[in-house]
């Protein structure tokens, strides 16, 4: 009985083997994000965009191998938040699928969990949403924010704005411990005294937020104060609201948030959050031509999905007040850098193409890209200030920022 | 001690443990990969977490389809055996680690190395777990004491049903926070990851995940065994006789409270060694393996395999699992429809599960025939009424 | 949006005419010069003198200036610097109006030129420039006619402790009316005192301070404090003993109201709990069934909230007292379409299992997983907006404690229900009905009570409450596909704890656990204190097992 299910399954498995540049002219492209569960509400966006992603490339002829055109096709799982579901489904990707690359993954533990797996079978993993830093794998390449992209011109900007308090809020888990460590560090470089740094976590899920807004009405009160938050998206609701109803505003106590994109501001009472700051390598309000290809064609791909070239069915989009935000423009970016550095190897092979990587720019909407040999990228910072309609008004560029994701390095 | 199992029940346990533990395995290692016959690394990798599921399933079972105790925190046991044994292989990664230190990595970015500085970084508590074996006692100690001091305040106070559900639902939640903390030195969110070695073995190669899944099924063998032989004993007839009518067996003398404490403890230590050999094969324990939605699941396995059978809860645990696997990749936004539908029908329609499927289709038949002889309607029998497992009010 | 509205007015009035022009002409010429200007004292020299003059032309141009919006046009090798007109083409193009006079920027054949912002240099500004600027437009703000706006204004620039300030301040004291704004003036005044030379009006000023009770003044006595200990030069013991004493009133104070505040919130969490939990003390508490389902069905009110939002958006605008009034009516909508969601699922599920309560429990499991995954399909996996209305948003203050509208709401909400609930199964023949199915189902049938219909009934009314209860969340917390999960342990530990079938049990349950919550995270942090908290539950169950108001019952197993 058993063993039955797994013949099935390894029949399956079989036919599958034929490997995939060999079948008519396709390349297989995983694409792990939670679809279900407590991260769907993040990830479902990544997984809509690069689906997106791979049919304008495949539109525009697919990807050329050899003077060859290969089409994209998705395999799209679904590791419902389950972090070890997240192991069983990179290691179905890689070894069953025989996937070329995989892009996913939105949670640190996620890509933790991962992690092995690529490097047991050498698989290749684009991660494109801001993270902690303090990991380089050969076989991720972080389109993502490192905190010196993030925090740290943050930082900079509000201790430019005179401010002199700082309290920093976030839910407990990595990420935020992480960055906040890297901040006191930092801002006791900048002369803040440890006494002016209020460092405070809240479980994730937290809905009551009545303490700590008042503790925070109290830590403002003399002025020059600010929030610096990395709550993660589904508490930011109840400590906005709080955060309002305190009679707190940008003006007297602004909040920067490193974890509220667009995309989580739909979900967000925009009234309460307007003034407060947001810190990306994109903003869907950004002026380019590139940009504003890229939210036109999205928004009308929405509207009838499909994967050019394949017979893969797009089913579950959500086509209803949609919007473009840095984690979605990171894994579009990842898609193209891949693209070009398979183009330039000639071939699908995970080593090649690893090298290839290295030094690849891409022209997006945010400005160019530039892969760095530390597989991170060399990208534009923006700071942005939240308008009523949910989106962000850049109030400040830092141009050609490259990602380090070892603190120790940036700190000194 | 009698013989538990009859002639022809061992002849079945025999051909089915060589066929997990020796056919499996060799077709895995020694059938060339193009072969129909070769079962792949990963089938063999996703199967020996189903093992491990299973043994978590038979001590979920042990504890409500016998003792009808429905604790929602066998979860929490069976991440505490992970645990254990996850401290002992993060700290045989040693230097491999992104910082190259010698203590894990999450205790050099949470700077363990200042507070904790005349260990070099590493707290305390988790010197000893640098032997294999102190790991593998406490992955039996901790779980058997924390399911002691719990047990023996419920049961003290008799604190049965739905209560006792709820509250070991608390505790799992309570624990479920506790770990979430980064200053709890268990590395928080993202857990204990990235394992490098067991005994030696690099743990990631298709051999070492071969020897996983034999110690998986020789696990699931011998608790399979164990429990078998529990139930046959005067000790497993008080068991269930506690489950349809404790207070009868209270009244007859026996203090109940005993045993339930030690089928409780004993449960705990099944989930935890579970966990303990489930952990290296999916390479991480966290936090979230201990959510009350974790032990749900696993009480599900019991209820879709057929409860109160040994047999039941491990074809539940695979098969619920298989079905998961291939529905997330098959019908990736579809599979929890599929998955919810099921639960429900399987509570309403099917009370004994997929084991008590023959019997029940042999009643319905029955009924059936019955209806056509007498021409009228028959006298309504309640098929949908489980057999056992259900309390009768006192 | 005040500051938006004004940028519009603004740019009607720049545009409206001539006169406009010239009577700001010296001011526009300034701006120029200092947005031209390379030294940026000369600039930030400009900007302060400017702050004498409140006119919408510099408002307008220092605000875009801080914004970066203020653009650098070359022409002839000339540098013009310039706003863009907020009218924008269809290619997002926009005219440039000079600065000096606000006329279109033309190209040579007298045709206007389009910028795209994009490509446009704005004109430079650095930090120090921007506080400069921020500063200056305090200044404007303290004659604005919106007094929270003045208030703001007030303190802030009290706390930048600048003696050039206090003439200004007592101009402005003078005339002001608003209390809460006369207060700010004083304490201004008072703060900035603080730093003046004679040691008279620094004493003068911390007095006043105590005497305001200035929480806002806490950290700058503080540095007094300590600078007047450092000070070796000159004896400041007198000026010590009153900051010391100052501080001591504030800090009364600020105990006094944190008392008050706590409390406040204690109770204000307890009815959250409540609210959440009394529909399940009808399902669960009454009727025995294990619900895990129960947070779906708040869920379901919820985004029954938000559906009627959008239709109230969609009839009458996002503005004005009608669209206020949704609110009001997706309560009653929630209660609705969940007591129908209830019923289905008693129908559908629930009515085989009454004799297998541990079942139910993994049937409604399963029943939850779909509901989540239809949410998903129906409404988007992401979180979706509800707003609040005009009249929960905001708070009052009450000698520096805070009571928050919504908070309130759900106090008055939570008390109301439970007194609905009670009156329902007290007053009423269906109560009636339902306390005796509870009680005894096999009797009740005998006596003619029709059970099936009861047991339907209650399950739709117990559902319709945790409907509402969504909907009060959407007040409160985000509404999104796994709401539901949020407060599903809690409110079983809450209906346990207060003892199964006791409806005053869940509600001294929820008040004793959110006044323990309230009180402990300050001390332990919201994840510790939740702990504690979990633990004192499991601990106090050991004591009385059958929870706080255990119902009396003869059968051996309660």
């Amino acid at each position: 009985m058993k063993s039955m299910f797994g013949k099935i399954l390894g029949g399956v498995a079989a036919t599958m083997v034929a490997f995939s540049a060999a079948a008519a002219d396709t390349v297989k492209v995983g694409i792990l994000h939670s679809l279900s569960g407590t991260m769907a509400i993040s990830e479902t966006s990544l997984k809509d965009v690069l689906l997106f992603t791979f049919d304008e490339i495949n539109k525009s002829g697919g990807v050329k191998v050899g003077g060859k055109p290969y089409m994209i096709e998705p395999v799209v799982v679904d590791p419902a938040s389950n972090w070890p579901l997240f192991a069983e489904k990179a290691k179905q990707l890689l070894e069953q699928d025989k996937v070329a690359v995989v892009f996913g993954c939105w949670t640190s533990v996620s890509r933790k969990s991962v992690l092995p797996v690529f490097e047991q079978n050498n698989g290749l993993l684009f991660y494109p949403v801001q993270y902690e830093g303090e990991e380089l794998s050969k076989n991720i390449f972080y389109t993502a924010e490192a905190v010196n992209q993030q925090a740290i011109p943050a930082v900079d900007y509000m201790l430019g704005e005179g401010k002199k308090k700082f309290y920093l809020l976030g839910s407990d888990y990595v990420y935020p411990r992480t960055t906040n460590k890297i901040l006191k560090q930092y801002l006791k470089l900048k002369g803040i005294p440890d006494s002016d740094i209020e460092e405070i976590y809240t479980p994730f899920g937290h809905t009551d937020y009545q303490t700590i807004v008042a503790s925070i009405k109290k830590f403002a009160a003399g002025g020059k104060a600010t929030v610096i938050s990395t709550l993660n998206g589904d508490t930011n609701v109840p400590f906005f609201k709080e955060f309002a109803n305190a009679g707190l505003t940008s003006e007297n106590c602004p909040v920067v948030s490193f974890s509220i994109s667009e995309d989580e501001f739909r979900g967000l009472p925009a009234k309460e959050l307007q003034g407060h700051l947001g810190c990306w390598t994109y903003f869907m309000s950004i002026k380019s031509p590139e940009n504003s290809k890229f939210v036109k064609d999205f928004m009308a791909w929405l509207k009838a999905p499909k994967v050019t070239g394949t017979s893969y069915n797009v089913t579950g989009i959500d086509a209803k007040g949609r919007v473009t935000c840095s984690p979605m423009n990171l894994s579009r970016m990842g898609v193209y850098l891949w693209k070009q550095a398979v183009e330039k190897a000639g071939s699908f092979e995970v080593d090649k193409v690893r090298t290839a990587l290295i030094g690849q720019k891409f022209k997006g909407p945010a400005g160019e890209v530039t892969m760095q040999e530390n597989h991170h990228l060399v990208n534009n910072v923006f700071i942005g200030e939240t308008l009523p309609n949910g989106q962000f008004k850049i109030i400040k560029t830092f141009n050609g920022v490259a990602a380090e994701p070892f603190s120790e390095k940036f700190l000194k | 001690m009698t013989r538990f199992l009859n002639k022809k029940e061992s002849l079945i346990l025999a051909i089915v443990s060589f066929l997990i533990l020796v056919v499996l395995p060799c077709l895995n290692a020694f059938v060339p990969k193009e072969s129909f016959f070769h079962v792949s690394d990963f089938t063999i990798n996703v199967y020996g977490k189903y093992l491990c599921y299973a043994v978590l399933a038979l001590g979920v079972n042990l504890l409500w389809g016998y003792t009808g105790l429905l604790s929602l925190g066998q979860c929490l046991f069976f991440a505490l055996g992970g645990y254990a044994l996850g401290m002992h292989l993060m700290l045989m990664i040693g230097k491999l680690g992104q910082y190259q230190k010698d203590i894990p990595d999450f205790m050099v970015f949470l700077e363990f190395e200042t507070k904790y500085a005349e260990t070099g970084g590493l707290p305390p508590h988790w010197m000893p777990f640098r032997s294999i074996w102190f790991a593998v006692l406490m992955v039996i100690v901790v779980p058997a004491v924390v399911a002691y001091i719990f047990g023996f305040l419920a049961f003290r106070s008799r604190i049965k049903g739905v209560y006792f559900s709820i509250l070991s639902q608390a505790l799992t939640y309570a624990a479920c926070l506790m770990f979430f903390r980064n200053d709890f030195t268990f590395g928080g969110n993202n857990g204990l990851t990235d394992f490098k070695f067991i005994l030696g073995a690099d743990i990631n190669t298709p051999e070492t995940k071969r020897w996983l899944f034999i110690a998986s099924g020789v696990l699931l063998l011998s608790v399979y065994l164990l429990c078998r032989w529990l139930t046959s004993t005067k000790f497993g007839l008080i068991q269930r006789a506690i489950r349809d009518s404790e207070n009868r067996v209270l009244f007859s003398g026996y203090a109940t409270a005993h045993f339930k404490l030690f089928v409780f403890v004993l449960s705990a230590v099944i989930c935890a060694v579970g966990g303990a050999l489930y952990v290296p094969q999916v390479g991480i324990i966290n936090p979230s393996e201990m959510s009350t939605d974790k032990s749900l699941e696993a009480v599900v396995w019991c209820a879709v395999g057929g409860r109160s059978t040994l047999i039941g809860p491990m074809i539940g645990a695979i098969s619920v699992n298989a079905l998961k696997s291939w529905a997330t990749r098959a019908f990736a936004e579809q599979w929890l429809f599929m998955l919810g539908g099921m639960f429900i029908f399987v509570v309403l329609f099917m009370p004994n599960g997929i084991v008590g499927l023959p019997a029940q289709l042999k009643a319905l038949k029955a009924r059936y025939i019955d209806r056509k002889k007498s021409g009228e309607e028959p006298a309504p029998v309640d098929a949908t009424e489980p057999a056992p497992a259900t309390k009768s009010a006192d | 949006m005040m500051r938006f509205l004004r940028f519009l007015l603004l740019a009607v009035v720049f545009l409206a005419g001539p006169w406009q022009i010239r009577a700001a002409d010296s001011n526009r010429a300034d701006l120029v010069t200092a947005i031209l200007s390379e030294d940026l004292d000369h600039q930030i020299e400009i900007i302060k003198k400017l702050s004498d003059a409140d006119e919408p032309i510099v408002t307008q141009v220092l605000a875009a200036w801080r914004l970066s919006e203020v653009y650098i046009y070359e022409q002839d090798d000339k540098k013009i610097p310039f706003l863009l007109d907020p009218q924008l083409n269809s290619d997002g193009e926009a005219k440039g109006l000079r600065i000096i006079d606000g006329s279109v920027i033309n190209d040579a054949e007298g045709k206007p030129i389009w910028f795209a912002s994009f490509d446009l240099v704005p004109a430079e500004n650095n930090s120090k420039l921007r506080i400069a600027i921020k500063a200056t437009l305090d200044f404007f703000s303290l004659s604005d006619p919106n007094p929270k706006v003045r208030r703001d204004a007030t303190i802030k620039l009290g706390q930048s402790q600048n003696l050039d300030y206090i003439p200004n301040f007592e101009a402005k004291l003078k005339k002001e009316t608003d209390k809460e704004t006369i207060r700010a003036l004083k304490e201004a005044i008072a703060l900035t005192q603080l730093v003046d030379e004679k040691k008279e009006a620094r004493i003068a000023g911390l007095k006043k301070l105590g005497e305001l009770r200035s929480i806002n003044s806490m950290s700058f006595l503080q540095d007094f404090l300590k600078k007047t200990k450092e000070d070796t030069k000159v004896d400041r013991a007198d000026e010590r003993k009153q900051a010391e004493s100052t501080i001591k009133i504030i800090e009364g104070y600020i105990a006094m109201g944190n008392f008050a505040g706590t409390s406040f919130r204690g109770l204000s969490t307890a009815a959250v709990l409540l609210i959440a939990a009394l529909g399940l003390a009808i399902t669960f508490g009454l009727m025995g069934v294990i619900n895990m389902a129960h947070g779906e069905i708040m869920a379901v009110g919820a985004y029954t909230a938000f559906v009627t939002q959008n239709l109230f958006k969609s009839w009458f605008g996002v503005s004005g007292g009608k669209f206020d009034m949704y609110f009001l009516v997706a309560i009653v909508l929630s209660f609705i379409t969940a007591a129908l969601v209830g019923l289905i699922l008693e129908r559908g599920v629930i009515r085989f299992l009454y004799k297998r309560p541990l079942e139910s429990l993994l049937a409604t499991w399963g029943v939850s997983l779909v509901l989540q995954q239809i949410f998903r399909s129906v409404f988007g996996a992401a979180n979706v907006q509800v707003g609040s209305p005009s009249w929960l948003s905001g708070s009052f203050v009450v000698h520096d404690v805070l009571f928050a509208y919504n908070r309130i709401f759900v106090i008055v909400f939570a008390v109301s229900i439970v007194y609905g609930t009670y009156l329902l199964l007290t007053k009423t023949s269906l109560g009636l009905q339902i306390r005796a199915v509870m009680q005894n189902r096999n009797m009740a049938s005998c006596i003619g009570v029709r059970t099936e219909r009861v047991n339907m009934m209650t399950f739709a009314f117990g559902s319709g409450l945790a409907g509402m209860a969504g909907a009060c969340m959407s007040q409160l917390a985000n509404v999104g596909p796994s709401l539901g999960q949020n407060y599903i342990v809690d409110c079983f530990m809450i209906v346990v704890l207060g003892g199964v079938g006791s409806l005053g049990g869940t509600v001294s349950a929820s008040l004793g656990v959110g006044v323990t919550n309230q009180v402990l995270e300050p001390w332990l942090g919201a994840v510790l204190g939740k702990i504690l908290v979990l633990s004192g539950i499991i601990l106090f169950l050991q004591w009385r097992p059958a929870g706080i108001f255990a119902t009396k019952s003869r059968s051996l197993d309660g």
